[in-house]
């Protein structure tokens, strides 16, 4: 339930404005300029706001579209991302969004049009490229898909570019706009996964992995292209075990031939983001891990994350090949 | 040595009239101060509630904000709470309502205030203005200090620890005029019940933050044995919460207790974090 929904004015009579509103009648609507007025303002606390988000409709004004940092990707040369809405309604410990804003409060650009310009925009820019488009940089791709409808709008603009990659990271177990539709061979559905004993302790209020291996299963089934995301790896006792079961549990589970690409990415925060996430979590036990300072990141040891990357992606060879696996760096 | 048993709950009560304020001195069995206070200010023997009565107006809301705030040493975990009457042509004569919207004629951006706690009194906008205001056609709510207090208010803490409460007092069917200083009172103390409510939310709220921010007992011990620069005493104090998530006190003072410098014991605990594998069939 939100209880307060911020509107700019100059969106208040945006027919998705409308749409929106439509599905929190009860909510209580305050007329705002900008959205920067409410926020990320200083003097606010992510943490206490997490208990209780108000959620802000907005237009975007600019950035619809950016260049993904280096090491961002799964095989294309060049890549990009977009973000429709600001903030997530998972609260996983570690996830940059929580160090990123001060506040955590939901913003949803209602605006859609004017992402699809920029991505055409960019096509054009890089006609001969191989390019990959990430949809929900800033938040889960598609937690909230039934209250904004943004992956079955810009879908309708990747169909018509069957050549150009687009991929929704997600744990939601939506399976909206993808059961009603016919499989786009160029749209990956990107699920992030970890041991269920892990996701217990960290991911809070997202939906268990074992639903998410349920809907990837179905979504599999019906045609349409998987990713997996083993994105943070979390060290941890018998983590060796966990993950073997884990990924073997998956390779079985799915068709193989569904499989788009896998991507193992070690824990990693930038080090001032480290820092304020500790503080707002400091008795969190992902933070009595074996992290330190390394090359400007916090991160488990070097000789931690190699061997957790090599021992997933070695456990993966039996089943795929290595130009499907990706590491994520970024 | 620290009392690490000591209620952190932390409330500061902003109220421009004393009928306005008497029945929270009441019910917080606040008392006066003995030495002479630019504002009247009251407190509990706990310390816990604080009140100063501001007067009328939006210098003399901000001005005693402040004031409060450096004369009752205020952390960054204290609740901040506004309570007054105002008019309204919206809501009902008598009703409480929260404040999550303020604006004025001299700020041409309007200000947000939270509205944290779960309840279900009425929000409303409200205008702060220099001047009664007899027309109420134009906006929710009408007071006279709640722009100013918010703006310092939120100088102080992050706006989840402010609140501001009115209560309807006057509107088109009941004049302003009318307004005495027992209606005042029992229009406040008819609201007591959801006041109290209101605040139990901020005061929970404020006991939890400075739990949060506690330094861990440890550190006390620690720093009084050995001594630390200012790097040195963040260092331990992160070290120290990352390992007693995992380790109990005991263990770690025996880890300790042969050290020879505060750097000895920074290593100490850097290497035991090095070791944890976290049990994550535990959380």
């Amino acid at each position: 339930m939100i209880e307060t929904i911020y509107v700019e004015e100059a969106i208040k009579n945006h027919p998705r404005t409308k749409f929106i509103l439509e599905k929190f009648k009860k909510s209580r609507i305050i007329s705002i300029n900008k959205y920067g007025e409410i926020f990320n303002k200083r003097n606010q606390n992510f943490r206490i706001q997490k208990a209780n988000p108000s959620l802000i409709l907005a237009n975007k004004k600019d950035s619809f579209v950016l260049s993904a940092p280096e090491g961002f990707g799964i095989g294309s040369s060049k890549n990009f991302y977009f973000s429709h809405m600001y903030n997530c309604i998972y609260d996983c410990r570690y996830c940059f969004l929580q160090g990123m804003y001060s506040s955590a409060n939901y913003v949803i650009f209602v605006n859609f049009e004017d992402f699809d310009i920029a991505i055409k925009k960019t096509l054009e820019k890089n006609v001969n490229s191989k390019l990959t488009f990430f949809s929900g940089y800033d938040c889960d791709s598609l937690a909230f898909e039934n209250v904004t409808g943004f992956a079955k709008h810009i879908l309708t603009v990747f169909r018509t570019y069957p050549q150009i990659e687009i991929e929704f990271r997600t744990k939601s177990v939506q399976k909206e706009p993808f059961l009603s539709m016919k499989p786009m061979q160029n749209v990956i559905l990107a699920y992030s996964l970890m041991p269920e004993l892990m996701s217990k302790a960290l991911d809070n209020k997202a939906p268990s992995i074992s639903k998410r291996i349920n809907v990837i299963s179905e979504l599999s089934a019906r045609g349409w292209k998987i990713g997996l995301r083993f994105d943070p790896l979390i060290h941890g006792k018998n983590w060796k075990e966990l993950y073997q079961d884990l990924l073997e549990y998956m390779y079985n589970k799915i068709s193989l031939d569904s499989l788009h690409s896998v991507s193992f990415g070690s824990l990693r925060f930038p080090k001032r983001m480290y820092k304020d996430i500790f503080k707002l979590y400091p008795n969190e036990p992902l933070f009595s891990s074996p992290l330190s300072l390394n090359n400007k990141m916090i991160s488990y040891d070097i000789e931690i994350e190699e061997e957790m990357t090599s021992y997933c992606k070695n456990l993966s060879l039996k089943y795929i090949n290595e130009n499907q696996i990706f590491k994520c760096s970024i | 040595m620290k009392n690490f048993k000591k209620k952190k709950i932390s409330i500061r009560w902003v109220v421009a009239l004393k009928e306005e304020a008497q029945i929270i001195i009441d019910q917080f069995r606040l008392k006066t101060f003995n030495e002479k206070t630019i504002y009247p200010i009251f407190k509990n023997e706990e310390e816990t509630h604080w009140l100063i009565i501001s007067g009328i107006g939006r210098s003399n809301a901000a001005a005693s904000t402040a004031y409060l705030y450096s004369f009752s040493k205020a952390s960054k975990h204290t609740s901040w709470i506004n309570l007054g009457i105002a008019g309204s042509d919206k809501g009902n004569y008598g009703d409480l309502c929260l404040v999550d919207k303020i604006s004025t004629y001299q700020e041409k951006k309007a200000t947000y205030p939270s509205t944290m706690p779960k309840t279900t009194l009425p929000k409303m906008n409200l205008f702060t203005s220099d001047i009664p205001i007899s027309d109420y056609s134009t906006h929710e709510l009408i007071d006279m200090e709640g722009s100013a207090f918010f703006d310092i208010a939120s100088k102080l803490v992050s706006k989840e620890f402010i609140c501001l409460m009115k209560v309807i007092s006057d509107g088109p069917q009941n004049d302003i005029k009318e307004i005495t200083k027992s209606k005042i009172s029992n229009l406040i103390k008819k609201n007591l019940s959801n006041i109290i409510y209101v605040i139990s939310y901020y005061e929970r709220l404020s006991e939890e933050e400075s739990q949060i921010a506690e330094k861990p007992e440890l550190f006390y011990e620690i720093t009084s044995k050995w001594h630390f620069t200012v790097t040195q005493s963040y260092k331990l104090e992160t070290l120290l919460r990352r390992i007693e998530v995992f380790c109990n006190k005991r263990d770690l003072e025996d880890k300790i207790k042969s050290c020879e410098s505060s750097n000895s014991v920074i290593n100490v605990l850097n290497s035991k974090i090095k070791k944890n594998i976290v049990n994550w069939s535990k959380f």
